[in-house]
């Protein structure tokens, strides 16, 4: 596989992860998070700030930025998760550009608007593809648990979600710790594949873009949101030269799916070798019984 | 220093002012922000300057033409984009992402039609500020607050004094009872709709003569959103009082304390405000609704 | 029935990557690549730099080409964007195997980007990238295979001072800039460094963010300091606004800007705001020496230059001048003779590739003053010592 593909590759794993989360927290318990990209770049300069001042070894700066972002996002969700929807969509976006405005600021340690260059590249394909489907698998696991079906119960209606004795608070702030070490762990990746990190990388189309792809993927599938980054991350690379029309359609598309089809791509349907012979046998029948 | 400071912090807040109502009047009746307000607004004010550059009508017409431009956009916006989930009763998250996808949308389909350079509206007020003593007051910001006030007059006049308007009221304070009293909750949105798109078309305009037109102009009503939140979303006057309380905060924090750190100062006033007052300065405190 | 829909999409999307993979192969010419943004809102410089370098290649081909081949130019948008880049420049070093690379106008992208030429062997020339870290990510360390042709921040921050405190006869400095803009803080370091050194005095240091566009709060402050010379590191949208306020707030010092600067719409926006004002530039888009090629310009694309439109011609003259002294169309010996370039001429000087950073050295400014509504030759400035 040459350098490119391999590239593509390894974002396309850099998106899934933060995208992971953000199916977690908003496809499946509801809360419209605007501000993932602050995550990751909490997570990208802790981790590139160990690696490059603390010379910690690579996977422990991972950790550490992973830690930093789930850090963070507990006393952020604090108080931010018991307000209402749009509430908290806004609180989100502030913490994401107000966390921008202090890596500007502080210059001294981030380097500010210009930067951190020549952070050691140390992002392989086989380590984040290994990360990353390893976090695919707790995902599913953890969604299609007692938890899961809890946060989709907190999803659909907190009051009754309440009324049957499910702690609506408690699995709102479980969800945004995971998001917010997805993130993290994203952003520490990011960080070391590109070797150089900024804070206008982190701004709100990023943040926007990873919503888009969760919703694109189907808001209550954790495959559709791996699909939909494989496809929205491949996709622009393909249509490189024409991109003057490719986010028209991508805010088409969004409007279009939310208003023919809100599920997304896959809905509430997941993949998985079960669910494909099923549909090649159901399809096969269907087929048969035509001619 | 100090009072000029407090008129450029007027000035400032006048235009968030006439954005933020629009956010919270749609948000009074449907619950919902509409992101893509923002982008309506841009939108009124591309109508502005093209009824201006390209027909040369006078002043008040292009406000006009802006007005009834935004207006009926918008409402095309909620045909489209919201009304279809409203009556399937989707939740309103969906709501929200149909309104930044909306919003992306029109964003860069004005870059791919229209073209992503800036543009200056024509001189047709004086532009040259007068001094008071040593404050130097400028005429266009003293024109927008005094329109700013005139349309916010007519707002309350509209809402407050007249039949559709009272039906608005009684639709914010309850959609469903209100459609039970025989007010059309579709005719409602719509004309929710088409008030906060004339608002937008008369703040893109405005806004346009005094800073440019460019496709993502409609990033900055950010602000106007965060005026909303502390005003309290959903109340007029709230919207307001929050657009001046912002505009003064903001302007007081990058000239007495930091003006690398401005903006974390309006983020910062808008958290403690949601922390502390949930509804805002002026909302009434509202379940969610069931 | 939606699920037919849903392998339908499958299938397509498959296909679709699948036939980016195909390659083609041609013999005989030397291929060139190009990034920059195209779209987003650095269009603008994007689009200028692309068809500068366009031009010229035509213009090189219809000359017979270099060393006897023709250049072909594969051209790849990057939005503005440093992950896109990083994307960009693989795909041409790895898939469309360029010997050389120019691109692009932002030091941030080519900063993200230089790594990747280290990793690919492939030569990258920048147009605009004017941080001295694009070359020289830290003291000591050069990046082998990244070089520019435009002059760093560094030296414009100096001239800014050394022209505010010689021609201007200023004493009082104060500082507005774009603090989310790499550029703008660098050029506002440096300015203040040289200003420190010449004596003189910095009476207002303010910030503003990415998209702002009211500057009062800052400007009453400025004011209030009273500066002879306000220095405006940031680009033309920006200064239309903030010395439209400036004006209507009633300061009256000097105006100093920089590369951001030179744009038709600035003179249209900022009106008779930037009547007397100064900035720092490459070169001059009215010099005699490029008047010729101007026209052709216009010819050709229906629009007039901008300042990158000359850079990215004087980019692709450099990399035709390596090429030609290496006597052969292969990244690494393209490499070798840019490093030791010397003398060749182009419309913003000459260019002398210094080996230890990759900067052209000892190219001069162009002041250009704002004068009756127009751009105007002001002086040269000389090179720093």
């Amino acid at each position: 596989m040459s350098g490119y593909f391999a590239g593509i590759a390894i974002l396309t794993c850099v998106n899934l992860l933060a995208v992971l989360g953000l199916s977690l927290l908003t496809g499946f318990t509801g809360s419209f998070c605007f501000g993932q990209a602050g995550f990751m770049a909490v997570g990208a300069y802790v981790s590139t700030l160990m690696t490059m001042r603390l010379h910690a070894p690579f996977p422990l700066a991972l950790l550490g930025g992973c830690l930093a972002s789930l850090l963070v996002s507990i006393p952020l969700g604090y108080p931010t998760l018991r307000l209402k929807g749009d509430y908290f969509a806004i609180a989100t976006l502030g913490f994401a550009e107000a966390t921008r405005l202090v890596v500007e600021n502080l210059e001294k340690i981030t380097g500010g608007s210009r930067g951190i260059p020549s952070i050691p590249t140390r992002t392989s394909l086989p380590v984040i593809l290994a990360v990353t489907l390893f976090c695919v698998w707790l995902i599913r696991n953890y969604v299609s648990s007692r938890h899961g079906r809890n946060c989709v119960a907190v999803r659909e209606d907190q009051l009754a979600a309440e009324a049957i004795a499910v702690d609506t608070f408690r699995y709102k702030q479980v969800s945004f710790a995971i998001n917010g070490a997805l993130a993290g762990l994203s952003g520490g990746f990011l960080a070391h594949y590109v070797g150089f990190i900024q804070p206008s990388m982190f701004g709100i189309p990023k943040s926007t873009e990873l919503i888009s792809m969760v919703i694109f993927g189907g808001m209550h599938s954790v495959t559709g949101a791996v699909l939909a980054s494989i496809i929205l991350t491949a996709l622009p690379e393909v249509l490189r030269v024409a991109s003057a029309w490719r986010l028209v359609t991508y805010g088409a598309l969004v409007v279009t799916i939310m208003v023919i089809r809100p599920e997304g791509l896959l809905g509430s349907w997941e993949l998985s070798i079960g669910s494909l012979r099923e549909l090649w046998v159901s399809g096969r029948r269907r087929f048969l019984k035509q001619s | 220093m100090i009072w000029q400071q407090i008129v450029n912090g007027i000035s400032v807040g006048a235009v968030y002012a006439l954005i933020a109502v629009g956010y919270s009047l749609v948000y009074s009746v449907l619950n919902f922000s509409n992101f893509a307000h923002g982008d309506v607004l841009m939108l009124g004010s591309y109508l502005g300057f093209f009824a201006l550059t390209k027909l040369g009508v006078p002043f008040g017409l292009a406000i006009a033409i802006a007005m009834l431009g935004a207006g009926i956009i918008a409402m095309v916006i909620e045909k489209i984009a919201y009304r279809p989930l409203r009556l399937r009763r989707a939740p309103l998250l969906y709501l929200m992402i149909s309104a930044m996808g909306m919003s992306i949308f029109l964003q860069n389909f004005t870059i791919v039609t229209i073209g992503p350079n800036f543009r200056t509206y024509p001189d047709v007020l004086p532009t040259k500020p007068f001094a008071v003593g040593t404050l130097s007051i400028g005429r266009l910001d003293l024109m927008i607050f005094i329109i700013t006030v005139i349309v916010l007059l007519l707002l309350t006049w509209l809402v407050y004094r007249t039949k559709i308007g009272i039906a608005i009221q009684a639709a914010a304070y309850n959609m469903r009872v209100a459609s039970l009293m025989g007010i059309n909750p579709d005719l409602i949105a719509t004309m929710v709709f088409l008030l906060a798109g004339a608002t937008a078309g008369v703040g893109g305009v405005l806004f346009g003569m005094k800073y440019t037109v460019y496709p993502w102009m409609g990033v900055l009503t950010i602000k106007a959103f965060i005026a909303a939140v502390v005003g309290g979303l959903g109340s007029l006057p709230g919207a307001v009082v929050g657009a001046f309380v912002l505009g003064i905060t903001e302007t007081f924090a990058a000239a007495y304390i930091s003006s690398a750190f401005r903006d974390l100062f309006s983020y910062l006033l808008m958290t403690i405000i949601i922390i502390a007052r949930p509804a805002g300065l002026m909302g009434t405190v509202a379940q969610e609704k069931a | 029935m939606s699920k037919k829909i849903l392998i339908a999409m499958w299938v397509l999307a498959l296909l679709v990557s699948l036939s980016a993979c195909k390659q083609q192969a041609k013999e005989e010419t030397i291929k060139i690549g190009f990034f920059g943004a195209l779209s987003g809102d650095q269009a603008v410089w994007g689009q200028a730099d692309r068809d500068g370098v366009i031009l010229t290649i035509e213009q090189i081909n219809a000359a017979g080409g270099i060393l006897g081949k023709k250049v072909e130019l594969v051209v790849y948008d990057d939005k503005g964007d440093q992950l896109e880049a990083v994307n960009a420049v693989k795909r041409l070093i790895n898939e469309d195997k360029v010997v050389a690379i120019i691109g692009c106008n932002s030091s941030g992208r080519n900063i993200a980007v230089a790594p990747v030429a280290e990793e690919g062997k492939v030569p990258v020339i920048s147009t605009f990238a004017t941080n001295p870290r694009v070359t020289v990510p830290e003291p000591g360390k050069v990046m082998k295979y990244t070089f520019r042709v435009c002059f760093i921040d560094s030296y414009s921050g100096y001239v800014k001072a050394k022209f505010a405190w010689d021609d201007l006869g200023a004493r009082r400095a104060a500082v507005l800039y774009e603090i989310s803009s790499d550029y703008s803080v660098g050029v506002r370091d440096f300015f203040k460094q040289s200003w420190a050194e010449l004596g003189g005095e910095l009476v207002a240091d303010e910030a503003f963010k990415s998209g702002d566009v009211d500057f009062r709060a800052q400007l009453t402050k400025i004011k209030e300091a009273n500066p002879d010379v306000i220095i405006m590191p940031f680009l033309y949208k920006e200064v239309a606004l903030s010395t439209r306020q400036a004006r209507d707030l009633g300061i009256t010092a000097t105006f100093l800007g920089g590369d951001g600067w030179p744009s038709s719409a600035l003179l249209e926006m900022a009106a008779d705001a930037v009547e007397g004002s100064y900035f720092v530039n490459h070169g001059d888009i009215d010099a005699p020496n490029v008047q010729e090629w101007r026209e052709q310009y216009k010819k050709r694309f229906n629009k007039d230059i901008e300042i990158n439109s000359i850079m990215g011609h004087d980019a692709m003259i450099m990399l035709k001048a390596a090429i030609e002294k290496a006597g052969k169309a292969e990244p690494q010996a393209i490499r070798d003779a840019l490093e030791n370039l010397k003398g060749v001429e182009v419309f913003t000087g000459v260019i002398n590739i210094d080996p230890e950073t990759h900067n052209p050295v000892g190219k001069a400014a162009a002041i250009i003053a704002i004068k009756n509504g127009k751009f105007q030759f002001y002086k040269q400035f000389e090179p720093m010592k």
